[in-house]
């Protein structure tokens, strides 16, 4: 089939992949046929995928031809509305019937606005797809989708879109069928939760600090109930991530506006001061001077499996060591460039490309991310490279009595019955 | 006696019996008397004179040397004599192109380094990176000072509280100064320490009132943290001073001072680091406007004829009702609620310069000098002293101070508040000027509802109320206070008045702990005895 994708989000290039390596023609008006930015080129599988397309000539660069198409997906960034409204008013000088499928983040009945703008008569119809790929899985997800969410008001819609995505779904899994606004609404609804969960969880480990009890335990305790499951229960500084910012964000402004409710945005505030732990416990610890010291730090992207740095928790930290004139020793196997372009010239930084090396002569080492290669580090190997042996964790990664047997002083959060510092 | 003061005598008597009404209903009175400086009018017309009293006031001020007065001033000589020191509160706000050498100080030089240390500080603290003893960014800045380090800062933050920058929109501003705690004891409640930043401001760094405040802030933070106090005083307090070595003494260390200097005199060094709060609230670049708009006047001050002169012009006036008019008391009415505190701050300014009765050289001084001045947003004035005003026995002189616009771009409703504001006062300024003759419709009203008018005022108008104009409208205010010195023969830059009780409360601190052998006067006597008493009753 002939599908035009539009938009430079992480799940248009999925889709482009995707569905071109299953014998769709995907037609495009980008000016490359590779993402430019690098955190998504440096998304598992997407790039060679892409590649195979264009190989293929089935990723074709055409903006004529791709306003012929009569199937759009659109995944553009959320301030791209105005262009998308461009874009649609567009298509709708055609007569045929089109199928637009919106993946974009637009808000809360932006994909009613762009229906007002077809004809329906025409059998022009809107369909939202909420997206809910995860970087650093979106290949194997949008692949093999657990359910299908589908936003909309027509059955024929419905079943083009369920036609086209018959290969990854093969009729097997679970399909909710709602109306446009419900699916735009779905989103931001799961978004809220799952950070409310880690909003939760790292309230409890401060109190679990408070009280002399290990998180951890608490943590297996509540998984063990099947109303609470075990996702998004891992105490850390603070979560980050473009778009799950930008989901959160949206449906704190919906909140506030619509109810003068600051539910969602005292969680965000929350998350920024926990993005800050691991600098306000180095801080404590070396008594409100950090001038001259340097830090090792392993891990800036926002989570593992991704080279974003934007909205990073890893970046509030940076900053704060900088601006108290601390020299930064930083690791990272994928996001080193990303944050080089954010602090050009700095002479305060210095990347590491072997994350032990990171390490040498420095004052502490912050882990940051939880990269797995991370998870298991030789410890005697970082206390004699450590001018002091002092490991300040925002992951949670580590066995608290094995940092310690190795004569590091440990942090970590929630389980300060367990370490000595 | 100089020439031009019988000149000025006999012009009050030959205008005695003339009624201010007749003397605005001249040709040309507005545009005559009126006078502008870049955003700000000045207008005089309401003024019981006419062009043969200005002229008369003009040759006054020749006659008292006033041009190599302001010369003096303005290039840093030792105008203020007692204390042996310039007073260059001009200097404060030289741009960094000038040049200015006074006493083997290269003072452009050093103000400059201040400002830029103070950019710092407000930058570091813009940006979340001044850290609490926790580590976690500041919120709440608490400025603890008295007199100039205190009703300055306070009087700009309040009128240029729209200009903050969204990064000092989340910072809370706080003014503490009573010597009891009485605001400290309150704020102390609602504040966290981990987040609050004081700026312990006094020049002398011996202020009992602040050091007292500052003593009280230490011990709350230390109760609460459990830290040692030279730890928080690194990261709670930031000092402004002239007197550093004091300031470390107590505790401070270089690295959260900010200096200025001695020729800066308490009352005139809101454009000093004194300023900090000021900066925090607006920004530096905002800070940096009100310094040009100052130095904008300071300009005008030094350079435009004294028949144009705004700073000269007001203060003649000022000479002209004290000393020929017999007026007194001088109210302060601002019609804009942004200025509510410029009346305190004026007090200060005036009374403290030129409230003295012994000349330069020594002697005493034949005329009056500096009149009781007070005030209080004009609008809520009307409804407490305006009635003295129009219809009591005192004299007063009045200064309305209002801006032509505000609320731009805010609801209509605003908007049509601020005309209301504005017709308030262009009607008190020409009800008190007129009296009765402001009424057309020629009924005869009973006594007790005539208004005798008479009453001269002067409106300082702005074009808006921005830092730029407020610098303007203060250093004004300033060279004012000066050219009414150079006229009386005073200096207006030392205090000695404030001194005595200082030492006297110290002397009764140890009377009011111990029952001391030191016999004071009776009434002092009695009182004392009294407190001892209640004391006892209350153990």
């Amino acid at each position: 089939m002939k599908i035009s994708v539009w938009g430079h989000e992480l799940s248009a290039w999925i889709a482009r992949a995707q569905l071109a390596a299953y014998g769709n023609d995907i037609y495009h008006a980008v000016a490359d046929n590779e993402p430019i930015e690098s955190h998504l080129r440096s998304e598992p599988g997407l790039l060679t995928s892409i590649q195979a397309a264009e190989f293929n000539q089935r990723l074709i660069i055409d903006p004529h031809k791709a306003l012929e198409s009569e199937v759009h997906w659109i995944a553009m960034e959320s301030s791209d509305f105005a262009e998308a409204k461009i874009l649609v008013e567009r298509l709708a000088e055609s007569d045929k019937p089109l199928l637009l499928i919106n993946q974009s983040n637009f808000g809360v009945g932006a994909s009613d606005e762009l229906q007002s703008m077809l004809d329906e008569s025409k059998g022009q119809y809107v369909v939202y797809f909420p997206d809910v790929l995860q970087a650093g899985q979106a290949m194997q997800q949008f692949a093999n989708p657990q359910a299908l969410l589908i936003g909309s008001e027509h059955e024929v819609a419905t079943e083009l879109l369920l036609s086209l995505l018959r290969p990854f779904h093969l009729g097997q899994r679970a399909i909710q069928r709602m109306t446009r606004r419900e699916a735009e609404f779905v989103k931001y609804a799961i978004t809220g939760i799952l950070a409310l969960r880690l909003g939760y969880i790292n309230e409890m480990a401060g109190l679990c600090d408070q009280l002399g009890i290990d998180i951890d335990a608490i943590r297996r305790g509540m998984t063990t109930d099947v109303r609470i499951g075990s996702h998004y229960l891992q105490p850390g500084s603070g979560f980050g991530g473009q778009q799950f910012t930008q989901y959160l964000e949206g449906l704190s402004t919906l909140l506030s506006e619509q109810k003068g409710s600051v539910f969602v945005d005292t969680l965000l505030q929350q998350n920024e001061v926990n993005k800050e732990w691991p600098f306000r416990t180095l801080w404590q610890h070396y008594q409100c001077d950090l001038s001259n010291k340097t830090f090792a730090i392993w891990g800036v992207a926002f989570k593992p499996g991704v080279a974003d740095v934007e909205t990073s928790p890893a970046l509030r930290v940076i900053d704060a060591l900088l601006a108290q004139g601390a020299k930064l020793q930083i690791h990272d196997p994928e996001a080193l460039q990303t944050l080089a372009a954010r602090y050009p010239g700095n002479q305060q930084i210095q990347l590491m490309t072997h994350n032990y090396d990171a390490c040498e002569g420095a004052d502490a080492l912050l882990v940051l991310t939880a990269w797995p290669e991370y998870a298991s580090p030789d410890f005697n190997r970082i206390a004699s490279q450590l001018e002091n042996p002092l490991i300040i964790d925002g992951r949670n990664l580590y066995d608290p009595n094995r940092v310690q047997s190795a004569g590091i002083t440990y942090y970590c959060m929630g389980r300060s019955c367990l370490t000595n510092a | 006696m100089t020439q031009a003061w019988s000149k000025l005598e006999q012009s009050a008597a030959r205008l005695s019996a003339q009624h201010l009404r007749e003397l605005i209903d001249t040709d040309q009175r507005f545009e005559l008397l009126s006078f502008r400086h870049e955003g700000m009018l000045m207008d005089l017309s309401r003024q019981r004179i006419d062009a043969q009293v200005m002229s008369e006031l003009l040759e006054l001020a020749n006659e008292k040397q006033l041009p190599s007065a302001i010369k003096a001033l303005l290039q840093g000589e030792h105008v203020n004599n007692t204390e042996d020191r310039a007073a260059l509160h001009s200097a404060l706000r030289l741009p960094k192109s000038a040049q200015l050498q006074v006493d083997d100080q290269d003072v452009v030089s050093d103000v400059h380094k201040t400002l830029d240390r103070m950019e710092q500080f407000v930058n570091q603290i813009h940006q979340g990176q001044w850290r609490g003893y926790t580590g976690k960014p500041i919120t709440d800045v608490v400025n603890i000072g008295v007199g100039g380090s205190d009703l300055g800062p306070l009087m700009i933050c309040e009128a240029t509280h729209q200009f903050r920058p969204e990064a000092s929109l989340n910072i809370g501003l706080h003014f503490v100064s009573s010597m009891d705690g009485s605001q400290l004891s309150n704020l102390l409640l609602e504040l966290d320490s981990e987040t609050t930043l004081f700026v312990l401001s006094s020049k002398s760094f011996g202020t009992i009132d602040t050091l007292a405040n500052a003593a009280t802030a230490v011990d709350w933070l230390q109760e609460r943290s459990g830290l040692n106090r030279e730890l928080l005083i690194k990261q709670h307090f930031i000092g402004v001073t002239a007197a550093p070595e004091k300031a470390i003494a107590w505790g401070l260390s270089e690295e959260t001072l900010l200096e200025f200097w001695e020729w800066t005199g308490g009352r005139y060094s809101l454009w000093s680091a004194i300023g900090l709060p000021i900066a925090i609230s607006i920004g530096m670049q905002g800070f940096r406007d009100l310094l040009a708009g100052a130095h904008s006047m300071d300009k005008h001050f030094e350079e435009a004829e004294f028949a144009n002169n705004l700073p000269v012009l007001l203060a003649l006036i000022g000479i002209w009702n004290i000393n020929f008019q017999d007026i007194h008391a001088h109210a302060i009415l601002p019609y804009d609620g942004r200025l509510a505190h410029l009346p305190a701050y004026l007090e200060q300014l005036e009374m403290e310069s030129n409230g003295k009765s012994v000349g330069i050289d020594g002697s005493s001084i034949a005329q009056r000098t500096c009149p009781i001045l007070w005030g209080e947003i004009g609008p809520n004035a009307q409804h407490a002293f305006y009635q003295l005003l129009h219809q009591g026995t005192e004299r007063v002189m009045c200064d309305f101070i209002v801006p032509a616009r505000r609320y731009v771009d805010r609801e209509s409703s605003l908007q049509e508040q601020h005309q209301l504001a504005l017709a308030n006062c262009l009607a008190q300024a020409r009800v008190l000027a007129l009296g009765d003759a402001a009424l057309t419709d020629g009924i005869e009203r009973p006594a007790w509802q005539r208004y005798f008018g008479n009453q001269p005022s002067t409106v300082l108008m702005l074009d808006e109320l921005t830092p730029y104009n407020l610098g303007s409208l203060i250093a004004l205010y300033e060279h004012k206070v000066y050219v009414q010195a150079v006229i009386w023969g005073i200096n207006p830059f030392d205090q000695w008045g404030v001194e005595l009780g200082k030492k006297v409360a110290n002397d009764l601190i140890t009377a009011l702990n111990q029952s001391a052998d030191h016999q004071y006067d009776p009434a002092t006597e009695g009182l004392l005895n009294e407190i001892q008493n209640l004391r006892g009753n209350g153990q």
